[in-house]
């Protein structure tokens, strides 16, 4: 059964332009000039219920209009939108009760009160009876390991911590779908990790449908089956996550520094030299000829080795090399 | 019901959220206390040649008084903070709650407002025994009759300046409707009685919205009499109906044209 549904979706914004200068400042100020931006250009695509998908792309790709429009906050242009049999923009109440939202960068509790409160508050606007509110709350506190930090002002809590908070305070109403808008930005590793296995327990132990958009493809390849790549309002690739990290998410970049001097790495199969120093040297692994554990193995045998970094490559590079790869293989737009 | 709990629950968060801001109550204080003890003085100084417009010395200190409170007390951030929400983003998560914006904006603020009135409110009691003494003819039994118009004032305040705000969904840039707002309610009544105005200019405010935030409570506490009630009690409350529908109107007409920022 779908629980989201996006048909030629597409917004447009209009914004002031201005030429550099005073003359520029002049002109526009006597003749202001516009331009038609279009934030999401004609974009279809489906979710089934329960699944997790990722929606990713540069900064500006996009994927916050998306959400917005999904969740009935922006209204569209032009196309049509169905979540959960629910047109966002005629019945955006009634899907509320139904949907949470996470938007990573900004918070949804009241900063000088403990989260508990922001709890209390989010459990009456939602109509959660009080004892079904108060079971729901220790659930929530057992499987995201909040304990005392309910009793925390939130402005005392760490970034890591806030944001189990924020995501535990999205699930209060029992929502059906849960979009969560760069959820892991910001985050140290492991709380990044930490994260994304309380998304995928979410969705394991509540059968919580997923939607997830983020510039970083860790969140992708750890957290989802199935990704939409979406850069400047347009679908670039629509894929399971398998077949993309075999296609494209095949290179981690490994940073090493030794505690020496070292002499010229002679390089097995698989590896590429991308930058070399006196003690260190940035390499490009192929994961499809030679796994990162390998090669961190190879490299710790060889001796010496201060500190490690594995890393993947940007996402932009990611999406640069999809481009090149449909253009060779004569693409001219995404079916 | 349900909406008696929902809208409790933001102003009982927003009440206790006040409660986190003392010190900036502190500092208010100063200030309240400065504006009035300059107020004071130069109506003092006004006042050596007799009465003006009928108000004697004491009456417009109590006035100056009450409508500090009003501007101190009822200060609300709304419009600077859905210029921010909007800006920043942040408005995402106001705007996909189940609950009518609109009031829950009011009852957000509301909590703040009561806090701050409690407070100032105290203050100006204690300033002005101490400036001038109790008012004359003052009568107990009339003070609620005062709190209901002081209410009103309040709601169409907060419900026309919440109009404005929302025009930050659509312009860019949106200061200049609330600094025409805001300069028309303080020289139509808050700063001085609308008894001081020329009688064309009094008589053209009163068929404006901006005394009844001020000058009606203010008046209504410095002079009470039923006439003066039965006349400004209803037109106060066609402007409260009128400026919560203004808002109403306005999240309808410009919600669709929000553009999203930040992300």
């Amino acid at each position: 059964m779908q629980a989201i549904e996006a048909k030629g979706l597409q917004k447009n914004y209009r914004t002031r332009v201005k030429a550099e200068g005073f003359r520029g400042s002049l002109r526009a100020l006597v003749r202001p000039e516009y331009r038609l931006v279009k934030a999401v250009d004609n974009i279809s695509f489906t979710v089934e219920r329960g699944e997790i998908i990722a929606f990713i792309g540069p900064n500006g790709a996009g994927k916050s209009t998306t959400i917005k429009m999904l969740t009935g906050i922006l209204h569209p242009t032009a196309g049509t939108v169905s979540v959960l049999g629910i047109d966002p923009v005629k019945e955006r109440t009634r899907l509320a009760y139904r949907i949470g939202t996470v938007f990573g960068q900004r918070s949804q509790l009241w900063f000088h009160l403990p989260p508990m409160d922001s709890f209390l508050l989010l459990g009456a606007i939602y109509d959660v009876e009080s004892r079904t509110l108060r079971k729901r709350i220790e659930e929530l506190t057992e499987l995201f390991a909040l304990g005392d930090l309910l009793q925390i002002p939130v402005r005392k809590l760490s970034l890591g911590q806030r944001i189990r908070c924020e995501v535990a305070a999205s699930l209060l109403h029992n929502p059906e779908i849960l979009f969560l808008d760069e959820p892991t930005i910001g985050l140290d590793v492991v709380v990044k990790q930490n994260i994304r296995e309380l998304i995928l327990r979410m969705n394991r132990e509540l059968g919580t449908t997923i939607f997830l958009t983020s510039h970083d493809t860790g969140d992708v390849e750890h957290v989802c089956r199935r990704a939409i790549i979406i850069d400047r309002g347009k679908i670039v690739l629509d894929e399971t996550v398998k077949k993309l990290k075999y296609d494209y998410l095949n290179r981690k970049l490994i940073a090493v520094r030794f505690g020496q001097p070292q002499p010229v790495l002679a390089l097995p199969e698989g590896i590429t030299l991308l930058k070399a120093g006196r003690a260190a040297a940035r390499l490009a692994v192929d994961t499809r000829v030679r796994s990162v554990d390998e090669v961190m193995r190879w490299l710790v045998n060889r001796g010496g080795v201060a500190d490690i970094t594995v890393e993947n490559p940007p996402l932009e590079e990611t999406i640069a090399a999809i481009f090149q790869q449909r253009e060779a293989a004569g693409y001219e737009e995404h079916p | 019901m349900k909406s008696i709990r929902k809208y409790g629950a933001v102003f009982l968060i927003s009440l206790q959220n006040a409660f986190q801001y003392r010190g900036s109550v502190l500092g208010g204080f100063l200030f309240y206390t400065l504006f009035v003890f300059i107020f004071f003085s130069l109506w003092h100084a006004i006042y050596q040649s007799g009465s003006v417009a009928g108000y004697s010395l004491r009456q417009v200190v109590w006035y100056l008084c009450i409508t500090e409170l009003i501007v101190f007390g009822a200060k609300t951030d709304i419009f600077a903070r859905m210029n921010e929400e909007v800006k920043s983003g942040s408005i995402a998560y106001q705007l996909n709650r189940p609950y009518n914006y609109v009031f829950y904006q009011f009852f957000h603020a509301l909590g703040g407002m009561v806090f701050n009135i409690l407070c100032y409110g105290l203050l100006a009691i204690v300033l002005g025994l101490a400036m001038v003494g109790p008012l004359e003819k003052f009568n107990l039994a009339t003070a609620p009759f005062v709190v209901l118009s002081a209410l009103l004032g309040l709601i169409i305040n907060f419900f026309f300046l919440l109009a404005l705000g929302l025009t930050a969904f659509r312009l860019e840039e949106n200061l200049a409707v609330f600094l025409v707002y805001q300069k028309l309610v303080f020289m139509l009544g808050m700063f001085i009685p609308l008894e001081f105005l020329p009688d064309w200019l009094a008589a053209a405010a009163r068929r404006l919205p901006f005394p009844y935030v001020a000058w009606a409570p203010a008046r209504l506490a410095v002079a009470f009499s039923w006439d003066l009630f039965l006349e400004v009690f209803p037109v106060q409350l066609l402007w409260a109906a009128v400026s919560i529908l203004f808002a109403l109107l306005m999240y309808r007409l410009n919600v669709a044209a929000l553009q999203g920022h930040g992300g």
